[in-house]
């Protein structure tokens, strides 16, 4: 894990990372090491209070590491990287921005010229579809539409990675569904490097193109699996004995991990 | 039920409370129960009314404590916006802000005027300087609050987008603080009518306050009562004026 491969996007190397809480040092990650390939979408699993967040948010810049450290091409990370786009469960949409101005905020932050701007956040908000609610505030949108003009904004700022975490989970499970199969849409159109984090195995299966599980806290990876089910992932993959088979290797590595969690807490 | 005559009943109630009050006090007035240098007859005080928006007294009262108000109040907010964002995002200037403002804070804008009358003598700038004392510590009280308030998620999100320190303060720290921000101000709207109206009272040639301080020197107790109504009125005015100013610096909250 200490060498850099040459497609890889991130590097993730031996990262430990300690929060101090009233219960006294808290170790959140142990000696964390993964490799996200150019152009990958990688999802990672794991139970909640393993680490995922601190991850995510870490890889953001948001954080620091305690000890090891996170290169994006080769270079440290060491402070908030636009190069991340990085997309929250709670959308994170400004309430005092229309669509289309929430849209175009990278893009201003850029000092990118208004009419610019203008046409560049009508191609994001004709990719997610909502054409029409462009001067519309957030808090007139259901969750779904807020969670895809929070896509649309990442994408407009045209970040070489994008971060999810969890961003689907507050939704329900139709809407959940159609954005699932946008998100794999954008993937494949935009060649993106996804980092996806969830704790939905069917959402891991559906979307990745590997997998990594990870260890009940404090969190590292316990597997790694390369997801080769074929696209689209229709009902019938869904029901192929393939997919079984992955999913029954995840969940027992990941029921081996709760259970893990659990006799922690109880013992 | 209704729904017109459901809505418009309470106000006829409070109008005709308002008219039976009025007239309860007329009628004691002229029964000769009190005494009019006591309590003069609500007639009395709108002949005085008449009488001084005639001459054009009243109007030019009720403007020079206005505008005396609006720009004490205006510099301070402007003064009180700014500082008080970067205060409230800013641990540091906190911290060395933090003892002047704790200083400040306790002291009424009375305890001003003395002091405000030795530097800068009868003057309109001694006026918009009480205004301006007496509410700029509590209005920047009121902006760091705010400003504290705004959800840490929506700052990480622009920072992620690339808003450097001050797009941050600029785009996302003050539009939503806002809503806050002008509720705050809306109190410290009426703040600053005490502070000016006190000022008025020690020392002034023109504004209600010193209208109503002249109306005490000649016993007028009419003149003294108008004073009063006048102000209650000019700050209703003022409130409806600032609540459609709010919304429309404020359009997603509709």
């Amino acid at each position: 894990m200490d060498t850099l491969n040459g497609q890889s996007k991130i590097c993730v190397n031996n990262v430990t990372k300690c929060f101090s809480s009233k219960q006294g040092e808290v170790t959140a990650l142990k000696d964390l090491s993964l490799d996200i390939m150019d152009g990958e979408f990688l999802v990672v699993v794991g139970a909640s209070g393993c680490g995922k967040t601190t991850l995510i948010n870490m890889i953001a810049g948001f954080d620091s590491p305690s000890s090891g450290e996170i290169l994006l091409d080769g270079k440290p990370v060491t402070g908030i990287t636009p190069e991340c786009g990085m997309i929250f469960q709670q959308y994170a949409l400004f309430p005092w921005k229309t669509v289309q101005e929430n849209v175009e905020f990278g893009l201003k932050m850029k000092r990118i010229p208004k009419s610019e701007r203008k046409t560049i956040a009508a191609k994001f908000i004709d990719l997610v579809a909502l054409n029409g609610f462009e001067k519309s505030y957030p808090h007139h949108l259901s969750g779904g539409m807020k969670q895809r003009v929070s896509i649309a904004r990442a994408l407009a700022n045209d970040p070489e990675v994008m971060l999810l975490d969890e961003p689907f989970a507050a939704l329900d499970a139709m809407t959940r569904q159609v954005l699932q199969e946008q998100l794999v849409r954008i993937y494949e159109k935009h060649k993106k490097t996804i980092i996806f984090i969830t704790h939905s195995i069917d959402e891991a299966l559906l979307l990745s193109s590997r997998i990594a599980v990870m260890t009940a806290r404090p969190g590292s990876i316990a597997q790694e699996i390369v997801n080769d089910l074929p696209h689209p992932r229709n009902a019938d993959v869904q029901l192929s004995d393939n997919y079984m088979a992955l999913k029954r290797k995840i969940w027992d590595s990941v029921q081996a991990e709760v259970l893990k969690s659990m006799e922690v807490e109880t013992g | 039920m209704d729904k017109e005559n459901h809505s418009s009943k309470p106000i006829i109630i409070s109008i005709i409370s308002l008219t039976l009050f009025l007239v309860i006090w007329e009628i004691v007035c002229r029964a000769g129960l009190i005494d009019p240098v006591f309590m003069p007859a609500p007639s009395k005080i709108f002949a005085r009314a008449v009488k001084l928006i005639g001459n054009g007294e009243l109007m030019a009262h009720t403007l020079a404590s206005t505008r005396r108000v609006m720009v004490g109040f205006m510099i301070s907010s402007m003064v009180a916006i700014p500082f008080g964002i970067f205060l409230g995002s800013s641990r540091l200037f906190m911290s060395i802000c933090d003892p002047f403002i704790s200083l400040l804070r306790p002291l009424p804008s009375m305890s001003w005027i003395p002091l405000s009358l030795l530097w800068l003598g009868i003057t309109e700038t001694q006026k918009y300087s009480i205004v301006f004392m007496g509410s700029f510590a509590p209005s920047l009280l009121y902006i760091i609050e705010a400003t504290k308030s705004i959800d840490p998620l929506l700052i990480r999100a622009a920072r992620n987008l690339g808003a450097s320190k001050l797009d941050v303060m600029r785009e996302v720290i003050l539009p939503g603080a806002l809503p806050q921000i002008i509720s705050g101000l809306k109190v410290m709207l009426g703040i600053a009518w005490t502070c000016i109206i006190s000022a008025e009272l020690v020392a002034a040639r023109e504004g209600l306050g010193f209208m109503i301080m002249n109306g005490k020197e000649y016993f007028q107790t009419d003149t003294v009562m108008l004073g009063m109504v006048m102000i209650s009125i000019t700050v209703m005015v003022i409130d409806v004026v600032f609540k459609k100013f709010e919304r429309r610096l404020l359009p997603w909250t509709r």
